[in-house]
């Protein structure tokens, strides 16, 4: 701070404003337009302009060949109509919803447990548990992947030799990879387990942040465990329980890179989910317009979805500014 | 009262041992001999260590190229973020002025886009642009995808540094960007820091757009390294572990050093604002 003080004089440092004394409201008026230039500029190519393109493109019949010749065919709705009466897609969509409902729910639930958990303990074990939950967040997805596909090898994983020591001798040899439905129980364990912790974290900076007399006079009252948690935790927890449960719907519902580094869909497309779709249509398949189709249809899902807390959130935004 | 807490300590312990598992098991992997990992034996502790696996990741198989490539997008994309987001933040946090609101907004809703809904129309602007298979395509995405939420946490860290400080340097004639410089700059360190790790993390991790615009084997980062890099050495568990134990490393040690600041930074920018 002392560097303020030995700034050179007024008069060098004001001297070159005297000449554009007229012109320098202008400048400051000009001026925060200018700081936002950059990022306006990224946002508005790297991001806007994709997102109108995907909308345009999925009204295109846009396979390598139109692209590579620069064509535009115009189809309408035609890809829409084709996706929309492949069953397949429907298959997807439904298993795509029903599987980041379950791992969205086992995330929050798993992560009030322990924050609530984590309030009661002890300095020593909690402590003990936050860094074992920060090891888990901090491991990089692609890592975790692969850490998971050792866990459950088929052949010499840790979890079917675990099992079979406990005498559960029917899973020597156990292919965890066998069916779409236990392919995505793993990539689910996987994704809630690097989940968890920074909603548990989250949840348990509100709990902190529950005024103490409350509970003081809650347990004058002769209040109980489960009457103080719903008269008091619960309120305090909710706004926040529902920031987190909305948040991790965006990130769960559009995973992709653990579903796709687990199998790849597989087997036989049994773990495919609405992203990998997108992947192996579009730039597997290149069939351009068609994934482009998927890419809409799969955020007016997440916006059905999400329609409710979206509102509410713009809302207390609109306040907060 | 006393054996209900010391239950509950328990399961704390018991739960903890079982989320660092899969991090441990990582790192206990990949210090096995060939032999121990692929026998039939069970050993939660290995029983010999070696950093054979260590050697073959980094000497065997390009490891050293993708590391590379990973810090070079990785790094330039965090610079473009934090030079793009500085100068947006102190326009939000300095000024007011009409479509400021807008542009808070803009960038709200920037931060919720579903990227992976983005990846035709991505390779295709940049098939257009004659960048697939090279760098600087990851780079644009990844400053893109860093940038929102670069934006919310540096405005954050700069309304939480009082205007006045500025204002006395002015008054002390600095001009408004020496004042900037002078004064406020150096109290957004801590700021910058823990934003640009963030967004490190961020673009470290990626494997989508990394996966579909590097065509060529020798372009890719290190998280498609990791995917194929099983198929190229077979079942060489120890090893991909190793490799996998060398990506996570630099994360981990990021990660210790910001946490703290990483649930308020998530929350607020994705949320609160």
């Amino acid at each position: 701070m002392t560097a303020t003080h030995t700034r050179p004089a007024p008069g060098t440092a004001g001297s070159p404003v005297v000449p554009g004394a007229r012109r320098r409201p202008r400048v400051r008026e000009a001026m925060p337009y200018l700081l936002l230039a950059p990022a306006v500029l990224a946002l508005i190519t790297l991001l806007g302009w994709p997102a109108v393109n995907v909308v345009v493109t999925s009204f295109r019949k846009l396979d390598l060949g139109e692209l590579t010749r620069g064509e535009f065919t115009w189809i309408g709705f035609g890809n829409y109509a084709q996706i929309l009466s492949n069953p397949e897609f429907w298959t997807v969509t439904v298993r795509t919803v029903v599987f980041t409902a379950c791992i969205v729910a086992a995330t929050v639930v798993g992560a009030l447990l322990l924050a609530l958990l984590m309030k009661h303990v002890p300095a020593v074990p909690r402590v003990v548990l936050q860094v074992s939950l920060l090891l888990a967040w901090a491991v990089p997805q692609l890592a975790a992947t692969t850490v998971f596909q050792w866990i459950f090898d088929q052949q010499y994983g840790i979890l079917n030799k675990t099992l079979v020591l406990l005498g559960f001798d029917s899973f020597a040899g156990n292919s965890w990879f066998a069916s779409g439905t236990s392919t995505l129980a793993v990539v689910g364990i996987l994704i809630v387990w690097q989940a968890v912790p920074f909603v548990a974290m989250t949840l348990y900076a509100a709990l902190l942040g529950v005024p103490n007399d409350l509970y003081e006079s809650a347990g004058i009252d002769g209040a109980g465990g489960w009457q103080t948690f719903t008269s008091i935790t619960w309120p305090h927890l909710k706004p926040v329980l529902m920031i987190v449960t909305f948040l991790s719907i965006l990130w769960d519902f559009k995973v992709f890179s653990q579903v796709w580094a687990m199998r790849e869909g597989g087997p036989d497309g049994g773990s495919t989910t609405l992203p990998v779709m997108q992947y192996l249509e579009g730039i597997a398949g290149k069939h351009f317009g068609v994934a482009a189709a998927v890419s809409v249809l799969m955020v007016l899902v997440l916006v059905v979805v999400c329609a409710q807390y979206l509102r509410l959130l713009l809302r207390s935004q609109e306040v907060e500014l | 009262m006393r054996t209900r807490r010391i239950g509950l300590s328990v399961l704390a312990v018991a739960i903890a041992l079982v989320f660092a598992f899969p991090t441990y098991w990582m790192f206990a992997s990949s210090l096995k001999p060939r032999g121990e990992a692929l026998s039939a034996s069970y050993d939660l502790v290995p029983t010999s260590v070696t950093l054979q696996n260590y050697a073959t990741a980094l000497l065997g198989s390009g490891f050293l190229r993708y590391l590379g490539n990973s810090l070079l997008v990785t790094l330039t994309a965090v610079a473009c973020s934090l030079v793009a987001g500085t100068l947006a933040a102190l326009a939000m946090s300095r000024f007011r002025f009409r479509g400021r609101k807008g542009f808070l907004m803009l960038a709200l809703i920037a931060q919720m886009v579903p990227f992976e809904a983005l990846m035709v129309p991505m390779f295709l602007f940049m098939r257009d642009l004659g960048l697939l298979n090279k760098l600087p395509s990851l780079i644009l995405v990844y400053w893109i995808t860093t940038l929102p939420f670069t934006i919310w946490s540096l405005r954050g860290f700069i309304d939480g540094i009082p205007m006045d400080l500025e204002e006395a340097a002015m008054v002390d004639g600095c001009g408004r960007a020496g004042a900037f410089r002078r004064v406020t700059l150096p109290l957004l360190g801590p700021g910058l820091v823990a934003t640009s790790v963030f967004a490190f993390i961020t673009a470290w991790n990626e494997f989508l757009y990394a996966l579909i615009f590097m065509r060529s084997e020798d372009l890719q980062t290190l998280p498609v390294f990791l995917k194929t890099f099983q198929n190229a050495f077979g079942t060489d568990w120890g090893a991909t572990m190793a490799s996998a134990t060398l990506f996570t490393l630099p994360v981990l040690v990021f990660f210790l050093a910001v946490q703290r600041k990483m649930v308020s930074g998530v929350t607020a920018g994705a949320v609160k604002g």
